[in-house]
């Protein structure tokens, strides 16, 4: 079938069997690599995207679900935005192969909640997965980027 | 085509000298820009230095620590120094084979590295200190440049790099003093951060090859069964499924694009030849294992100091304790994948996220049915290791699949078979006894562990009977502690299940035994279990220190918040030792970690951010592993095949605070990456034991209720 979706910012009209998962047209026919395969079933987080300002599991998506839909990944972030530079202040990643869903959930999290206690956030990060270990890092980039934010905000 | 580095590679004088620039005057790129090209480094002529690494980068850092070490040496600014894994040769081997584990990645390659460093500086230098016609005493490399202070002229490396490669390189050119060094030993950022902070395709799953198709592994749930059939027309209807292909263990779907390769491979009908284990179950091991604990068995000696039996007999009382550990996942994020080419030229080019270089080469050339020589192994970073890409099991078949599609293949698994294919950390068991005399004071330990041989299973060569598997005794076998006599022994209790070094390897279970036996005899002797461990390490200024560090920052002796409780590990293992004292509490009948602190000597350090990163992730895996984690074997396989039955940790139950202490003992450099690890566990379970009064003897923290 063909679907049409908005990408990052764009028009991208695909031809894809409708239950292909999101993710698997990201990586394999936009080439977009963001996203990662990490366990097929919507359980490690490793391929979170963000669906009209959602974020979702993009393994268990199916494409004929998204007609028309805003998808963001992490190639749409740009490079400077508030949380990517908080996770590199923090230097968050080790392996980094589940830190492209994890900066994903930060900015979705900081989307609906600008300024999460440290509850709300590990509550709000806790779909994620990462065998690294670097979850207490994970914890300040996300304070970092909503104190970032609200500065910015203020000033 | 023959670059000048692989000439450089192939030229038989590296085989003993490790870091030599062609001797020839006709160092060029293949744009005939003039180059300088040793084993380890490239400078180019814009003066960017790149640096071939002999480690893998899976997130431990080293890469970085490579980078600063280079940087430092040669006298350039961190960001101009580029950092690749090399591919097999000599000068990236270490005991003859090249590879990451054991923890080695800085503190073995420290000095090979400066010495290349050194090398390439001398000889710019050099070349420099000839241009200008004076002494090349009077010259210094500095921030990329070499510099002659008294007639003010300075060069950079790029413009030197050419000449520098015609002159003779000396042996052994005297190394930067401590003080001209500038990143060694402060926080700098990780080289490979900024890529992954934008989500690069840095992972051999992000590679992409012009032609590429798609293949997904169906392997045997059964550990080691061979394929006895499929039936192709079971997955003809599934759009973009080009093939099935026979594989070792089972067999892979090609497809057009990575969903139908999986969904292939899903509704695959298959059927797998039967195994003598195909019956065999977790009770059962467990019950090998404990027997082996029991007198029939016949142990392997490891340590014998004073006389055990002696002591036991004159005890006026024996503590014992029996323990026992599961089978566990290393569970990498990355899936097992590798993209595999044949090339017209007759190379054989692989992109895969591998530990042992070497292992995996010889492993693709053998099934491609060629020399090692003509296997182009492109390491690319990890999406996670902790051991398990040590092997070399899912080569073969990726590359039996591209030879039977006739181009570029990604080949991979779906996370059911990175669960079941094994290669675990060993399910283990243990009895320790303590002899104490009337007054409570200890006469001596004995410990035994029964389990299977990790080396029978990881190493090629295998294990012949009667040797000892030394990471079945690690840490216990060569413990500081001097409890009076020690004895320690191992019974080999083998199993069909395959068995890998997972992140500390042995320590993991032995640094649970030993610790959680040292807490148990304390409360049976009355003793605070931070004083018997005091006693233990009297003779020894060094562990004193490190124990002492870890207590008195985390308040022993002063009363934790109410509800909670404190626990307190020692274990050394790859060259440093590691105190942990854990501050837990039960949040809803469940076990939660406040605290954390952890005192490490490494002897010294190039990175101090990159220690505290990999103390906070042992840390966090080793909670991961003793709050949840088991793989439970059924019907001659793994149960656990995804995260929805294998709980890893997730941030909600990560320790409140780590807090990290390292210490600069001056002592040799020590391992970073593992040691961290195997005090958690024992830590948090004397401090459960402290909280609730009842010994946890088996693990995971999940098998026990706590009310």
């Amino acid at each position: 079938m063909k679907i049409t979706l908005k990408v990052n910012g764009a028009t991208r009209t695909l031809e894809a069997e409708p239950d292909m998962p999101l993710l698997w047209a990201l990586r394999d026919v936009l080439s977009l690599k963001g996203a990662k395969y990490g366990c097929g079933i919507g359980t490690c987080g490793a391929c979170t995207v963000l669906v009209n300002g959602r974020a979702m599991r993009s393994c268990v998506v199916p494409l004929k679900s998204l007609e028309g839909d805003e998808i963001r990944t992490i190639e749409g972030l740009g490079g400077n935005h508030p949380v990517q530079l908080a996770w590199l202040e923090e230097q968050v990643p080790q392996c980094g192969y589940c830190q492209s869903g994890q900066i994903m959930q930060a900015v979705a999290l900081l989307e609906r909640m600008p300024q999460p206690t440290a509850d709300e956030i590990r509550a709000g990060m806790n779909g994620v997965l990462c065998r690294c270990g670097t979850y207490p890092r994970i914890e300040a980039a996300v304070r970092r980027a909503a104190d970032a934010q609200a500065t910015r905000k203020e000033g | 085509m023959l670059t000048r580095r692989d000439f450089v590679l192939g030229s038989g004088a590296l085989a003993i000298a490790v870091s030599v620039p062609l001797q020839d005057a006709a160092g060029a790129d293949a744009a005939g820009s003039p180059q300088f090209v040793t084993a380890y480094l490239e400078i180019a002529p814009d003066g960017r230095v790149t640096l071939h690494s002999p480690t893998t980068e899976m997130g431990q850092g080293t890469h970085t620590g490579h980078a600063v070490i280079i940087a430092d040496e040669l006298g350039v600014a961190l960001d101009r120094v580029s950092v690749v894994t090399a591919e097999p040769a000599d000068p990236f081997r270490r005991n003859g084979q090249m590879g990451s584990g054991g923890s080695w990645g800085v503190r073995f390659w420290y000095q090979p590295l400066r010495k290349a460093a050194a090398q390439a500086r001398a000889v710019l230098v050099a070349a420099a200190a000839a241009q200008w016609g004076v002494p090349a005493a009077e010259c210094r490399l500095e921030d990329g440049e070499v510099v002659h202070a008294a007639s003010q002229r300075r060069l950079g490396i790029g413009a030197l790099a050419g000449a520098a490669a015609a002159l003779p390189v000396p042996a052994d050119p005297a190394l930067r003093p401590k003080s001209e060094l500038r990143y060694t030993g402060r926080k700098v950022p990780r080289v490979d951060l900024p890529a992954k902070v934008r989500g690069e395709p840095v992972f051999a799953s992000d590679v992409e090859r012009p032609g590429m198709v798609y293949a997904c592994a169906r392997l045997s749930p059964v550990f080691g069964a061979e394929l006895a059939g499929f039936e192709r027309a079971s997955v003809a209807s599934i759009p973009g499924v080009l093939d099935v292909v026979a594989i070792p263990g089972g067999a892979a779907v090609v497809a057009q694009h990575s969903w139908a390769a999986l969904r292939g491979a899903e509704a695959l009908v298959i059927r797998f030849k039967a195994t003598p284990h195909d019956a065999l179950d977790s009770a059962t091991i467990s019950r090998q294992m404990r027997a082996g604990l029991g007198d029939g068995a016949q142990p392997i000696n490891a340590r014998a100091d004073g006389d055990w039996a002696a002591v036991a007999g004159s005890a006026a009382r024996l503590v014992e304790a029996d323990y026992e550990v599961p089978y566990l996942s290393h569970s990498p994020m990355e899936p097992w994948n590798c993209t595999v080419e044949f090339q017209a030229d007759g190379t054989l080019h692989v992109w895969a996220p591998v530990q042992a270089q070497d292992r995996n080469r010889n492993a693709a050339a053998a099934a491609a049915g060629i020399p090692a020589e003509k296997v182009r192994l492109h390491t690319t970073l990890l999406g996670g290791g902790f051991g398990r890409r040590l092997g070399a099991d899912g080569i073969a078949a990726a590359v039996v699949t591209a030879r039977a599609a006739g181009r570029p293949v990604k080949f991979f698994w779906r996370r059911e078979d990175e669960f079941g294919q094994g290669w675990y950390r060993p399910a283990q068991a243990a009895r320790l006894k303590a002899a104490l005399d009337a007054d409570g004071r200890v006469l001596g330990l004995h410990v035994r562990t029964a389990g299977p041989a990790l080396s029978a299973s990881f190493s090629p060569q295998g294990l012949p009977a009667g040797q000892l598997d030394g990471s079945s005794v690690q840490t216990i076998r060569e413990s500081r502690y001097r409890p009076g006599a020690f004895h320690v022994e191992w019974v080999r209790v083998d199993q069909p299940v395959p068995m890998a070094p997972w992140r500390s390897v042995g320590a993991t279970q032995n640094g649970y035994f030993l610790e959680c036996f040292v807490d148990e005899v304390a409360r049976a002797a009355g003793r605070d279990p931070y004083q018997l461990r005091r006693e233990w390490l009297a003779h020894d200024a060094r562990a004193l220190n490190v124990l002492d560090v870890a207590a008195k920052a985390a308040g022993w002796g002063q009363p934790p918040a109410k509800g909670r409780a404190r626990g307190m590990a020692f274990v050394e293992s790859y060259g440093s030792l590691c105190a942990e004292v854990a501050e837990v509490s039960l949040r809803a009948g469940r076990p939660f970690v406040h605290r954390v602190v952890c005192a490490l000597d490494c002897g010294s350090i190039v990175l101090p951010d990159g220690v505290r990163s990999q103390v906070e992730g042992g840390i966090v895996q080793g909670l991961s592993a003793v709050l949840g984690e088991a793989v439970n074997i059924a019907a001659g396989g793994a149960q656990e095949r995804n995260f929805d039955t294998y709980p890893l940790l997730r941030i909600s139950d990560a320790p409140e605070r780590i807090e990290t202490i390292i210490i600069e003992s001056g002592e040799a450099m020590g391992g970073v990456g593992e040691p961290p690890l195997p005090p958690l566990a024992p830590a948090v379970v004397n401090a459960l034991v402290a909280l609730t009064g009842k010994p946890i003897r088996e693990l995971p923290l999940s098998r026990h209720r706590f009310a």
